[in-house]
């Protein structure tokens, strides 16, 4: 222990060093606050949603309430949906600010709905947010090369390694303390803000400490690889040009390279399609009897095919039977793409095993449930919720039900999910 | 020879006599290649793409069966930005912005489907285009060149020998100047070579590219002399390669991360869900269709009644429904256009704070300039917007009137048996319909919105290079 | 812990780094409370020994024993007896004498107090007003007696110099001398690589000749070696121009 104080103020006597770390805890601090400002900012607009809503579904009721027709309650009324951030969402944004958190949808075609995007701004996202993520996997190996890059060569410079190794214990001993004095000041000052941080936003102690090794791991790997250039007994300079040269090609180039293979590899652009292919299923429902979609609807809805037969007359159950038919017909083109992205994602997180800046972002963003795999999730609870509103307006039309202001109240509601 | 250039001639024999310092240049170029490469068929790919799925959607439109006009209304249309040329170079925001956007009546949709929602994480960590290269590979390259240009020699004491064979401080300086700048410029080629052959196709335009190469050859320029000054300010050659790298790493990487975060937070936006119930209420306040005591629609059917001299609806020469829907469609789209420009220029003003932080970090004003030329920014978006926004807006009171003039009123109320087939015009109608067609911004356009950067750069070269006139005056003073 | 034999016992060393052979049959033997002072033209195996006795090389064969601790076999073992002051003495800058002096104790696994530390430092013969100060400012001489001091306050049985006088002004090398000769008579065993003759004349024991990777010849302070610095310098200089041959 008096090994360790001593190491610690001899490196802590060192301006660069001192520096370097206090820039380090500035950012690691300024990253979370960002992080968490942005967070909250998400939970104020999740907040805002019950009034808004109430206020449009209201004038809507007053509305629907004269003809009492449950199609127009369907038609008019939007239903908030929401990604709620999960408690660890300020450490690793992920991709919550380019997907949409809110999504209003109407018991109509759902293909056409659950693409939609947010606003934001473009420029904004383009360079990525800087939340903790960032921090640890691009700054931090930065600082671990700053401090560890002349560990050894530093001290054959000044000539002092010689002296160094001839006292007992002087030579590995003293190199792992120096280096584990340099890993804990680096991790305390990554994961002490982390802590209090996570500890505000309510964060399960078991992913806390999963980040922590997350953390700890990374470091360990930079230092690893700045132990090993310092085995080739370079000078200082080469040293550090080599490790940042690694840096960049570690956490710039291939993870660049590999999205450009991956996306050339697994092509995916179904998206606009099945967009394009759900608005001619539904809208072709206009020109063919009506009866022939009625027939196709209840073959795959058995329990509403009791229904009393169309009139003349426009029926709302006929033209959300047709949206639905809409989305059953793209069903196919929905798993393709789904398995699309899917495959992508695979393919981005298995680089993961082999490049530890792309897995900890996965890893962070996954623990953070603001990955593309917490984005798809959002999607199937939207289509949960989506599956319930339909029941519930069909419960009206295929009854000939009236719709009067109080059955707007008993319309399902999104529930949120909760997560630890 | 003078001896500027003799001593960057010594200095250019160094590198080429560095094995590392070679191998680092020949992995830039083969890096560039690779990404001017893979740019230009992944835009390309793309541009077939967005290109076959227009076709597609037109075709769809214009092969409609006879339809009541409010259903086409409804059925709407599939429009594609398609991609400058100069994308190829430098894609700019177009992953993160959808690239295809469904018009229909009543409503504006968001652009959908953009890359970086289709991609794995990996697109979060930067796209490989030649713009990337140049932007954030390049100078930590000139970095590993170039920070031992004038701190080695003052470190090993060889300054001296060199002043006391009578070269001034200014002639050494100068000549490192000229070395790494001829580095810098061999650095950026590749990537220039690639932006001339994208100027063989179609379309592009020659003062943008002017613009673009401009840009990073002073980009590029400006980081050798901030090299220089690092290295003439540092005694020791490990201390400027530390700074330089911290100083690549502030201004490349930190810089323009944190910039928009702040702007962000400095700007809100208002999010689609409280704009839609905005609109909604607005559309409430104005006149609601809906409502028959409603006032502006009440005054609405008079002056209809009134202008063609009848009393009541069923008597007008035309169709009222499709008179409401113009009027309809009208006040919605201003409500929208006015949310949507207010979106816009809250959007515009966050860009606005990032820019000043350009004063701060070359790297932001090169983007900046770069995207802005390229036509790949924001307002090249925005551009996209506003021009599907008027198209759909015209798509749409064609169709309205289409419904005005050519149903009948007592048609259109009717629900007999016969009433749907009495309700459809013919299909010829969608076929004379204009396609959407984006037209470009001409390219005194782009470069008036790229020279923002470029006055930026230039003022950044212009300290840098009074600071390095400064600074070598006292070049091996200490000690 | 007196030991039983000589401190530093080398007995036919043989090392080659490669092909290149450095030692060839090196036998020294220094004994406790003597100074050996080892001579010899550049590249004749001087460092080497050092090295092999910090346990830094390992040789072929032969023996070579730190307080009969074989140094290649177990070196922490050797360097827990060994106090060594390289040629250029290098501290850390931005520590002051004191908190070099503490900070070396205890990566040795010998702690002191600072009275201690201090005592030691004087001497070395470090003026007081140097104890606090950071080492930035010091000279060549007041960093040696920095090193020194903690060589001194280790009490190890074995101190290792090499070319300590370098770079030193004669009353610096004066200063040094009489410090070694204050080691010498608290039982330590001295050998010192140098080059001065003058100064291993005045202060060394013995005096040990390498030539070609073997002691060519010995002489010591009294009895029938005795040594004659004139022919010495004469065979100095023979041997240095046998090598630059």
């Amino acid at each position: 222990m008096i090994l360790f104080r001593h190491e610690c103020r001899l490196l802590l006597r060192q301006r660069l060093t001192v520096g370097a770390l206090a820039l380090l805890a500035l950012l690691t601090m300024a990253a979370l606050a960002g992080g968490m400002a942005e967070v909250a900012r998400q939970r104020a607009a999740i907040a805002a949603i019950p009034a808004a809503h109430a206020e449009d579904i209201g004038a809507i009721a007053d509305y629907v309430d004269r003809t009492k027709d449950a199609g127009s309650a369907a038609y008019y009324s939007f239903h908030p949906t929401w990604d709620a951030p999960a408690p660890l969402a300020f450490a690793a944004l992920g991709m919550r600010d380019i997907s949409p958190y809110i999504l209003r949808v109407r018991a109509l075609g759902l293909e056409a709905q659950i693409y939609d995007g947010e606003t934001f701004n473009p420029e904004l996202a383009l360079p990525g947010r800087f939340d903790f993520a960032f921090v640890l996997v691009f700054l931090a190996p930065l600082f671990v090369i700053a401090l560890f890059h002349d560990l050894v060569s530093g001290e054959r410079e000044a000539g002092r390694q010689r002296m160094l190794e001839a006292l007992p214990n002087g030579g590995r001993a003293l190199l792992r303390r120096r280096m584990a004095l340099r890993l804990l000041l680096l991790w305390g000052l990554l994961c002490l803000p982390f802590m209090i941080a996570a500890a505000s936003a309510g964060v399960a102690v078991s992913a806390v400490l999963i980040v922590v090794a997350i953390v700890a791991a990374y470091l360990l790997f930079w230092a690893a690889l700045a132990a090993l250039v310092g085995r080739l007994r370079w000078s200082s300079v080469a040293n550090a040009a080599t490790l940042a040269a690694a840096w960049l090609v570690l956490v710039l180039i291939v993870p660049t390279l590999a999205n450009v293979a991956i996306n050339a590899s697994i092509p995916v652009h179904q998206g606009a399609e099945i967009a394009m292919a759900q608005r001619e299923a539904v809208n072709a429902a206009w020109d063919v009897p009506r009866e022939a979609t009625m027939r196709r609807f209840y073959a795959d809805h058995p329990e509403w095919a009791d229904s009393a037969p169309l009139g003349p007359r426009f029926h709302y159950k006929w033209y959300l039977a047709f949206h639905q038919n809409g989305d059953a017909r793209v069903a196919d083109k929905v798993h393709a793409y789904r398995a699309g992205l899917e495959a992508r994602d695979a393919t981005g997180r298995s680089l993961g095993w082999v490049l530890p800046s792309v897995g900890v972002q996965a890893l962070l963003t996954q623990l953070a449930g603001s990955d593309l795999a917490a984005q798809l999730a959002y999607q199937d609870r939207i289509r949960a919720f989506h599956a319930r509103l339909r029941a519930f307006y069909y419960g009206y039309l295929f009854r000939d039900r009236p719709f009067a202001k109080a059955d707007f109240d008993r319309a399902p509601r999104f529930k949120d999910v909760p997560r630890g | 020879m003078s001896i500027v250039r003799l001593i960057a001639r010594d200095e250019l024999r160094l590198m080429a006599r560095n094995r590392v310092a070679v191998i680092a240049v020949v992995l830039l170029v083969l890096l560039t290649l690779v990404a001017v490469a893979s740019s230009w068929a992944h835009q390309n790919g793309i541009a077939e793409l967005r290109g076959r799925h227009a076709h597609a959607a037109e075709s769809a439109f214009k092969a409609q069966p006879d339809r009541h006009p409010h259903r086409v209304v409804h059925y709407g249309t599939f429009v594609f930005r398609p991609l400058g040329p100069l994308a190829a170079f430098d894609p700019g925001v177009d992953a993160f912005t959808g690239n295809s956007m469904f018009l229909e009546g009543h409503r504006q949709n968001t652009a959908n489907f953009g890359d970086a929602r289709q991609s794995s994480l990996l697109v979060r960590f930067g796209q490989l285009t030649p713009a990337f290269v140049l932007q954030v590979v390049a100078p930590l390259l000139l970095i590993f060149l170039g920070y031992g240009a004038l701190a080695r020699e003052t470190e090993r004491g060889t300054l001296r020998l060199l002043m006391l064979q009578g070269t001034s401080r200014g002639q050494v300086v100068r000549g490192k100047l000229l070395a790494l700048g001829a580095v810098a410029m061999l650095a950026g080629l590749p990537a220039m070579i690639g932006l001339v052959g994208i100027a063989g196709q179609p379309g592009a335009l020659a003062l943008p590219m002017l613009a673009i190469a401009l840009g990073y050859a002073g980009y590029l320029a400006l980081w050798a002399v901030l090299i220089l000054l690092v290295s003439t300010l540092v005694r020791r050659s490990r201390d400027a390669l530390l700074a330089l790298v911290a100083l690549w790493a502030v201004a490349v990487i930190l810089l323009p991360r944190v910039a928009p975060d702040a702007a962000n937070a400095a700007v809100p936006l208002s999010n689609r869900l409280q704009t839609e119930v905005a609109v909604a209420r607005d559309l409430r306040t104005m006149g609601d269709s809906h409502n028959p005591d409603d006032p502006h629609f009440a005054q609405f059917k008079q002056a209809a009644l009134d202008r063609y001299g009848v009393a009541t609806v069923e008597d007008l020469p035309v169709n009222y429904k499709g008179l409401l829907a113009i009027e309809g469609e009208r006040l919605s789209a201003s409500l929208y256009d006015r949310y949507a420009d207010a979106s816009y220029a809250a959007q515009a003003r966050q860009n606005g704070l990032v820019d000043w932080v350009g004063l701060l970090s070359p790297t932001i004003a090169l983007r900046s300039l770069s995207m802005a030329a390229a036509g790949t920014d924001f307002a090249g978006h925005r551009r996209f917007l506003e021009q599907a926004e008027a198209y759909r807006f015209a798509l749409v009171q064609r169709l309205n009137r289409l419904q005005m003039e050519d149903v009948s009123y007592a048609d259109d109320g009717a629900t007999d048996a016969g009433a749907d087939r009495r309700k459809r015009i013919a299909a010829h109608n969608w076929q004379a319909m204009p396609d959407f067609r984006f037209s470009p911004p001409s390219g005194s356009t782009l470069v008036g919105k790229a020279l923002p950067g470029l006055v930026i750069l230039l003022g950044w070269m212009a300290g840098a290079l009074a600071s390095l006139a400064f600074a070598s005056r006292r070049l091996g003073a200490r000690r | 812990m007196p030991p039983m034999t000589d401190p530093i016992l080398i007995d036919d060393l043989t090392l080659a780094y490669g092909t290149q052979r450095v030692l060839s049959g090196l036998s020294l033997r220094v004994p406790a409370g003597s100074i050996t002072a080892l001579l010899g033209g550049n590249g004749a195996g001087k460092s080497t020994t050092l090295s092999a006795l910090l346990g830094f090389t390992r040789a072929q064969s032969g023996s070579i024993a730190v307080c009969g601790i074989d140094p290649a076999a177990d070196p922490d073992g050797a360097r827990r007896h060994i106090a060594y002051l390289p040629e250029n003495v290098a501290l850390y800058e931005h520590l002051s004498a004191v908190e070099n002096a503490d900070y070396l104790l205890a990566l040795s696994g010998e702690r002191q107090p600072r009275d201690a530390i201090v005592e030691g430092l004087a001497a070395a013969g470090l003026q007081e007003q140097a104890w606090d100060q950071r080492l930035g400012g010091f000279s060549k001489g007041m960093r040696q007696k920095v090193a020194i001091a903690v060589a001194l306050l280790r009490r190890v049985p074995v101190l290792l110099l090499d070319e300590p006088t370098s770079g030193l002004d004669p009353r610096a090398t004066a200063d040094f001398n009489a410090l070694l000769v204050q080691v010498r008579a608290r039982g330590t065993a001295v050998l010192m690589v140098t080059h001065d003759l003058l100064s291993a004349a005045d202060i060394a024991d013995r005096i040990a000749f390498i030539e070609a990777g073997r002691v060519a010849h010995e002489a010591s302070a009294s009895g029938a070696e005795r040594f004659d610095v004139r022919a010495l310098h004469a065979r100095f200089q023979a041997g240095g121009a046998k090598v630059a041959a």
